[in-house]
């Protein structure tokens, strides 16, 4: 599925990324052509050092690839400046980390408007947003909690809204279910699939937990840096 | 609004890490604390060693004539027309910045008695304006002070009394070149000895009274200084300046201590740059201090400076949150420090701070015509305390500088690796 205008969500040709390292160089991605469509739910499997967490990296502007074009949305990133990437990443990116990551010194509900905050939206739409969401994600009353005073699955959650509160083209998420038990996990992801759903938000994750694997629309699967399979899926839960 | 986002980030990290900040903190304050006591003191003996040495010397403002200063000579004297104006001057800006104003006949000479011959500084003075002027009249230790019906009496140092074999009472002869050019003699006996404490005061100076200088110099009506001592040297620039404008056209000029005094400005000059020296070290543990804290703080967060930037904060601006904790830590520590060295200082030591311990040796607290008390009492300038204030502040800015540099230069990828 393309967007209304047929640009696809990302679309990467020949990416290479290799860390210079004496006597060998480390090549972490090794030529990944890929195409993603707007609306879709991706999942990225492969063992660790199979070069997940630097696909998304690359993805997200957040590295520079050593050869190959990225376009998200349409726009090439490889050569854009930094101040450049960091407004695209601003405005069209969400990201979800393995650690979660929340700011230690922002509130649940400081955390989740981040973004919005940096991007100047009005305070009442900034936290009507948010409430929203919170109420989706089953957080609310949870809003003036620091990070230290929720549990692994709430703050992951407010992660999620965090990366979701700007209605980003695309959530990148890197082994989001990695810190969270069975039940965590199934929940975090029955937040995802109905953002994706309602919202039309391009989801990305890497992960090599199978119980969410399963749960995507299309599976890529790295391993040593190269596109080993792409499969899709076909199952109730996923659609756009 | 991203202002007040990275500003909100600053602060609530200086609150996060409490123990770190409190720290950090503790350094500055002590720094700045320390340092305005080392300044008032430093402050307080500069002034008590200034008032000392004019009081002894030609005063805050020195009127003479042309070249006199760089002469010494009798010839370049402030004559019998001229000394009116400078009087006349001098009472028109006298007011409550002018203590005392006394004329002086000054000539080096020789004193020679049975035993010895001796050169020295001889000072025609009024005994009674100098009496509020000098404190010399105090240091008597034996006789008294010149009077103002004396004639031919001296009044002399100790250790120039010893080397001569003077006593009060005894006669001896004061020899210099007059006015005139010949060499002349005059006879006077010693009315009393003072002990100043400084060696080349007690060594070499005696006080004649002004009339009897006068004839004895052949220079009536006539001095080489007109002396005028302040409430405080800081009033020696406005002075100078309203003397200076009164006396335009004259054959006078108007010396601030500064430049009537160049040994005494070289002595505190050096004593200032002792001080400098000393405020740079300070300044430069507490600049370790706030980078090394900083530092450690942006070493220890780089996953969350990751995080900031990959959420769409740039570079720069993820340094302006690390600039703005180290700025906000040293401007509340600088206000803290301020008003714990105003409190040490003034609540503990505003009587002054007796060293007299330290030194048994009275001249060892004198120097360049000066003694220092050795009981300092601290002096505080605003514009002393507000400049200390202000090299804090750049301190805490230079030294935030490479730590905001270090976050705003971060590879983002790596730094979501880093394990908090």
């Amino acid at each position: 599925m393309s967007t209304s205008n047929g640009t696809p969500a990302v679309q990467t040709k020949d990416v290479w990324k290799i860390y210079p390292q004496e006597p060998n160089p480390v090549k972490a991605v090794r030529g990944v052509s890929l195409e993603i469509e707007s609306g879709d739910f991706v999942a990225m499997a492969g063992p660790s050092g199979s070069g997940k967490t630097t696909v998304l990296n690359l993805l997200g502007g957040l590295t520079r690839p050593t050869e190959g074009s990225i376009e998200i949305g349409g726009l090439e990133i490889t050569a854009m400046p930094d101040k450049a990437l960091a407004r695209l990443r601003l405005e069209r990116i969400g990201f979800v980390f393995q650690a979660y990551n929340l700011l230690p010194v922002l509130t649940a509900m400081e955390n989740a408007e981040f973004t919005l905050l940096l991007r100047g939206v009005p305070a009442s739409e900034r936290h009507e947003r948010v409430r929203v969401l919170f109420d989706q994600m089953g957080l609310e009353g949870l809003e003036d909690r620091f990070p230290g005073k929720l549990s692994g699955g709430q703050q992951q959650r407010v992660a999620v809204a965090r990366a979701v509160v700007g209605e980003p083209a695309l959530v990148l998420a890197d082994e989001p279910t990695a810190n969270l038990d069975s039940v965590a996990s199934a929940a975090l992801l029955d937040v995802m699939e109905r953002l994706n759903r309602e919202h039309g938000t391009t989801f990305v994750f890497s992960t090599h937990d199978p119980r969410v694997t399963e749960r995507a629309r299309r599976l890529i699967t790295l391993v040593d840096g190269e596109i080993s399979t792409d499969v899709r899926q076909n199952h109730e839960t996923a659609g756009a | 609004m991203r202002f007040r986002v990275l500003l909100k980030l600053a602060l609530r990290s200086v609150g996060r890490n409490a123990r770190r900040s409190a720290l950090t903190a503790a350094a500055m304050v002590i720094g700045l604390a320390l340092l305005i006591f080392s300044r008032s003191l430093a402050e307080g003996a500069h002034e008590q060693w200034v008032t000392s040495a004019v009081r002894m010397g030609t005063g805050h403002v020195a009127i003479q004539a042309p070249d006199y200063l760089e002469s010494g000579k009798l010839e370049h004297r402030i004559g019998v027309k001229a000394y009116p104006r400078a009087l006349d001057a001098v009472e028109a800006v006298a007011g409550e910045r002018v203590v005392a104003h006394a004329p002086r006949l000054t000539v080096n000479g020789l004193a020679s008695s049975a035993s010895s011959a001796l050169p020295v500084r001889v000072e025609g003075v009024d005994p009674d304006r100098e009496r509020i002027f000098s404190d010399l009249d105090e240091k008597v230790v034996d006789g008294r002070y010149l009077q103002s019906d004396d004639r031919l009496h001296a009044y002399v140092g100790v250790e120039l009394a010893r080397r001569l074999g003077l006593k009060v009472g005894t006669r001896f002869v004061l020899t210099a070149q007059s006015a005139s050019g010949d060499v002349e003699g005059q006879l006077v006996r010693v009315a009393g000895i003072f002990k100043s404490a400084v060696p080349e005061m007690d060594a070499g100076l005696i006080h004649i009274p002004l009339e009897t200088a006068r004839e004895w110099l052949g220079t009536p009506g006539a001095v080489t200084t007109y002396a005028v001592l302040l409430t405080s040297s800081r009033d020696t620039g406005g002075v100078v300046e309203e003397l200076h404008d009164r006396l335009s056209g004259d054959d006078l000029r108007v010396l601030g201590w500064r430049d009537a005094s160049p040994e005494l400005d070289a002595a505190l000059r050096m004593d200032d740059y002792g001080d400098y020296v000393f405020h740079s070290i300070l300044f430069a543990i507490v600049a370790l201090a706030i980078m090394n804290a900083v530092m450690m703080s942006v070493l220890g967060r780089r996953r969350e400076f990751g995080v900031l930037q990959a959420l769409g904060l740039t570079g720069a601006q993820t340094g302006w949150v690390v600039f703005g904790e180290g700025l906000f830590l040293t401007a509340a520590s600088g206000v803290v420090g301020m008003g714990l060295g105003f409190l040490f200082t003034w609540g503990f030591f505003r009587d002054g701070i007796d060293f007299s311990g330290l030194v048994e040796n009275e001249s060892a607290w004198a120097s360049a015509g000066g003694i220092v008390d050795p009981v300092i009492v601290p002096t505080f300038h605003s514009s002393q305390v507000l400049l200390s204030l202000y090299f804090m502040l750049i301190i805490g800015t230079l030294a935030s500088i490479y730590p905001a540099m270090r976050a705003s230069k971060l590879d983002v990828a790596e730094a979501m690796k880093f394990d908090q």
